[in-house]
């Protein structure tokens, strides 16, 4: 699924499709309804970083100026606007040459416009402008501006408070007015219904997906944070559609067969961790087989279990917008670090958690933020100990791998001796 | 609170190196409350229409300790120190915080504050998208959940009256100012750019009243010169901390003398007045859009504002020969923007250099080799074209 919604993306413009760049939040539906093609920036850093071809980009990037302790999505997808403008200033295909291409495995097609919806992380809306600049000004660009919820109020809280609503509400507003310019670039109504149903079709599969996940709760866990990372490109971009919904509840079957016949996620789980961060795409592989070798299972994390159309039940599929407004507000960056407490420690005590990974991503400091603190608040409020490993999400350079075995290896003891002294 | 048989000038350095010492006698004599408020563009006039002391948060110069275990080392040096000082308690002297920018590693570390320290912090998000139909008006609601904040926090109403006088104590302020700096554009090199810095500093810390007098005696008690031969330079960037006094004395020790600027701590703090003819709150908002068209910034969008642009603008408008940016490592904005003002001056022929700081350690040695040979490189083109 994911390959055909690639190649169907660098196929854009021999189908004469138009395209649209976004960074952020998933206001793909939109562009779904609205019929065009639509290219994740970060998605695409992502990717080319799990399959190690970040590389070309990452050095365009560097020639053009970038310094390697810029957030490594924005510099590799920077990198990629820097190769395609340069293509397209060279034959006007809008595709990137030829060489590049083998080297990047991919034909990024240029954008007819772009559409930035970041939360949390200022870096991110800053990012599109810069794409902005890079094309010499002349792509349209919208931009929807998400607040910090950072819980001013002794009301803040997650999905509550007047901050809370006010947010939701303005919010929503923009988002009629993305679809106002929507129209202006394709020149044609937008679609209401289209809408209704790629949102009808979110929703059930986001439903499966945590239902799926509640019952990871059970011990040995049925599937771990490894499985959920491989499905995030699912729930986050492709199309939605009944092969979405089928994709999820085949997830769901899939655990509950395993949970019948005793079939755990990881072979001999002794310990139950939580991962805070943004994912490592280039050690994807490698940080699941090591836990796994140290017979951790990583039941849950932030950035799967607290993203991605994550609380279905805030959509009216009848009347979208508000529902996808309060998506977009909660991407696990865009919360203080009182609601963050909340959600780890909940997650901690419902799943059973021994132990906190934190990956401290060099060049994510959206996701690096709280971690310290939230580090001390699981260990005071609910006496689960944890670790820092260094890497980063798209630039294998930063990744530690003598600091991550060894600060395993040591809160494994940890773990032990705290289990020891109980039974004792 | 100042001392007065120090010269003007020596009490505004010292202030500017200790402004917590300054915050602790002001709020002795005054017995009023003192807020920490976070750059870059939290709107202090409001703050002082309630009587408060509105500081903005100063990085210090002790070494990282207690905050390493709280954000980790890869921030900027002004957002790892900040964590420290919470960390540390440096910052008690703050009643309160107020913060208006959107960073993300500002909000880090201002949430390490929050955690940490038991005083409120309020953060009203000043929009970075500065174009955009809506945004006057998610400006104009902001402005006013600040005046409902400090309010609440001193429990006295803040009138339009009030705020309009404060408006005008900092447009003096800001005036005042600018004429030294109009002044340096214009030849004049009576003071430093670390004297320079410490003008700005000082006035971030201080009451605007007091500031001002301050600064007029200090401009009275100067002794005037004018720019010599040494070649000109312009300073850019290095946003909201500032760039330490040694590393401004190292550039110009090497041959160089400071023109121009558009460096938080400098020409970008009091770049903008405040409408005196309109509602005051208004004005504050129209202050706050107008402050990225007069000094653009990396941290705001505006598709129509060049930050490239304005610098060669500046270059051409004040004769530097050169250009140096000033990069607090790890600051994102700047990282993303760099490529941009590289090029811009690139193709003008603008010879130009990038430094950046840390928060801990200043190789002042191979600054010294760096900025000599980019002087060098301005001599060779300045014989080329001769
Ligand atoms: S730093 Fe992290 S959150 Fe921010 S734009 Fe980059 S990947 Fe996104
Ligand atoms: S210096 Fe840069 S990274 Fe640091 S707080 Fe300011 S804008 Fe943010």
């Amino acid at each position: 699924m994911v390959a055909d919604y690639w190649e169907n993306v660098f196929t854009a413009r021999e189908r004469g499709q138009q395209v649209v760049w976004y960074n952020g939040s998933a206001v793909n539906p939109i562009f779904q309804a609205a019929g065009l093609e639509w290219c994740h920036g970060e998605a695409f850093s992502a990717r080319l970083a799990a399959q190690q071809l970040e590389k070309p980009a990452q050095l365009a990037a560097e020639e053009y100026g970038y310094i390697g302790e810029l957030c490594s999505y924005a510099r590799t997808h920077l990198g990629c606007a820097v190769l395609t403008q340069q293509a397209r200033s060279e034959d006007q295909t809008g595709v990137v040459g030829l060489i590049d291409q083998q080297e990047l495995a991919s034909r990024l097609p240029a954008p007819d416009f772009f559409v930035n919806a970041y939360a949390g992380c200022s870096t991110g809306q800053q990012w599109d402008e810069i794409s902005y600049r890079v094309f010499g000004k002349e792509v349209p660009i919208f931009n929807v501006s998400l607040p910090f919820l950072w819980g001013n109020k002794p009301d803040s809280g997650y999905l509550r408070g007047r901050e809370w609503d006010e947010a939701s509400q303005y919010v929503a507003r923009q988002l009629h007015d993305l679809i106002a310019f929507v129209e202006s670039m394709t020149g044609r109504p937008f679609d209401w219904d289209a809408l209704r149903e790629a949102m009808t079709y979110i929703k059930r599969a986001s439903e499966l997906r945590r239902e799926a996940m509640e019952l990871c709760k059970a011990a040995p866990t049925p599937a771990t944070y490894w499985d959920w990372i491989a499905s995030i490109a699912h729930i986050n971009f492709l199309p939605a559609t009944q092969e979405l919904v089928d994709y999820f509840q085949a997830v769901k079957d899939e655990i509950v067969k395993r949970l019948e016949s005793g079939i755990p996620g990881v072979q001999n789980e002794r310990y139950r961790f939580y991962f805070d961060g943004i994912m490592n795409w280039n050690k994807l592989g490698w940080l699941a087989k090591k836990f796994a070798a140290h017979d951790v299972a990583m039941v849950c994390g932030r950035y799967t279990h607290n993203a991605f159309w994550q609380e279905p039940h805030l959509i009216d599929t009848d009347d979208p917008i508000l529902g996808m407004a309060q998506h977009y507000l909660l991407c696990p960056t865009n919360h203080g670090t009182k609601t963050l407490k909340y959600l780890t420690n909940r997650d901690c005590e419902e799943y059973g958690v021994d132990g906190i990974v934190f990956h401290a991503s060099r060049t994510c400091r959206a996701f690096t933020n709280p971690q310290h603190l939230l580090a001390k608040a699981a260990q005071r409020e609910l006496g689960i100990p944890s670790m820092f490993f260094e890497g980063d999400v798209a630039d294998a350079s930063f990744y530690k791998d003598e600091i991550l075995e060894s600060r395993l290896v040591a809160m494994l003891e940890t773990i032990d001796l705290r289990r020891s002294r109980a039974t004792a | 609170m100042t001392q007065p048989s120090a010269g003007a000038l020596s009490t505004l350095i010292e202030i500017a190196e200790n402004p917590t010492g300054y915050v602790t006698r002001w709020k002795t004599a005054t017995g009023g409350k003192a807020i920490g408020a976070f750059p870059m563009n939290f709107p202090a006039e409001i703050a002082h229409a309630a009587g408060v002391l509105s500081v903005v948060v100063q990085e210090s110069r002790e070494p990282i300790t207690s905050g390493r275990n709280l954000l980790t080392e890869f921030y900027c040096g002004y957002t790892r120190n900040l964590a420290d000082q919470a960390a540390r308690g440096r910052l008690d002297v703050y009643d309160g915080f107020f913060l208006a920018d959107h960073c993300i590693q500002l909000l880090g570390a201002v949430d390490v504050v929050r955690e940490e320290g038991n005083r409120p912090v309020y953060f009203g998000q000043l929009m970075a998208s500065m174009g955009d139909p809506w945004t006057r008006t998610a400006v104009d609601g902001k402005m006013l959940s600040f005046r409902e904040e400090l309010a609440e926090f001193t429990g006295r109403t803040i009138g339009d009256a009030d705020l309009a006088r404060s408006i005008r104590l900092f447009n003096e302020n800001r005036r005042l100012l600018r004429s030294v700096f109009d002044a340096r554009r214009a030849g004049d090199a009576t003071f430093t750019s670390a004297e320079l810095q410490a003008l700005v500093k000082s006035s971030m810390v201080m009451d605007k009243e007091e500031h001002t007098a301050l600064v007029r005696r200090a401009l009275a008690e100067a002794r005037a010169a004018r720019r010599d031969g040494r070649i000109r330079l312009h300073l850019s960037g290095h946003f909201c901390h500032a760039p330490r006094p040694e590393l401004l004395r190292a550039i110009e020790d090497c041959g160089a003398i400071v023109v121009d600027d558009d460096l938080f701590h400098g020409t970008r703090y009091i770049s903008t007045d405040v409408r005196e003819d309109v509602e005051p709150l208004a004005a504050l908002s129209q202050w706050y859009l107008d402050r990225n068209v007069s000094v653009p910034c990396p941290t705001r969008v505006q598709h129509d504002v060049d930050w490239d642009a304005y610098l060669l603008d500046s270059v051409r408008a004040s004769g530097a020969d050169g250009v140096i940016v000033l990069m607090a490592k790890f600051c994102e904005p700047h990282m993303l923007y760099y490529p941009e003002l590289r090029k811009a001056l690139n193709a003008a022929g603008v010879p130009n250099l990038l430094i950046e700081t840390e928060h801990e350690g200043l190789p002042l040695e191979s600054v010294r080799t760096r900025v000599e040979a980019l002087l060098e490189r301005i001599r060779h083109s300045q014989l080329a074209n001769a």
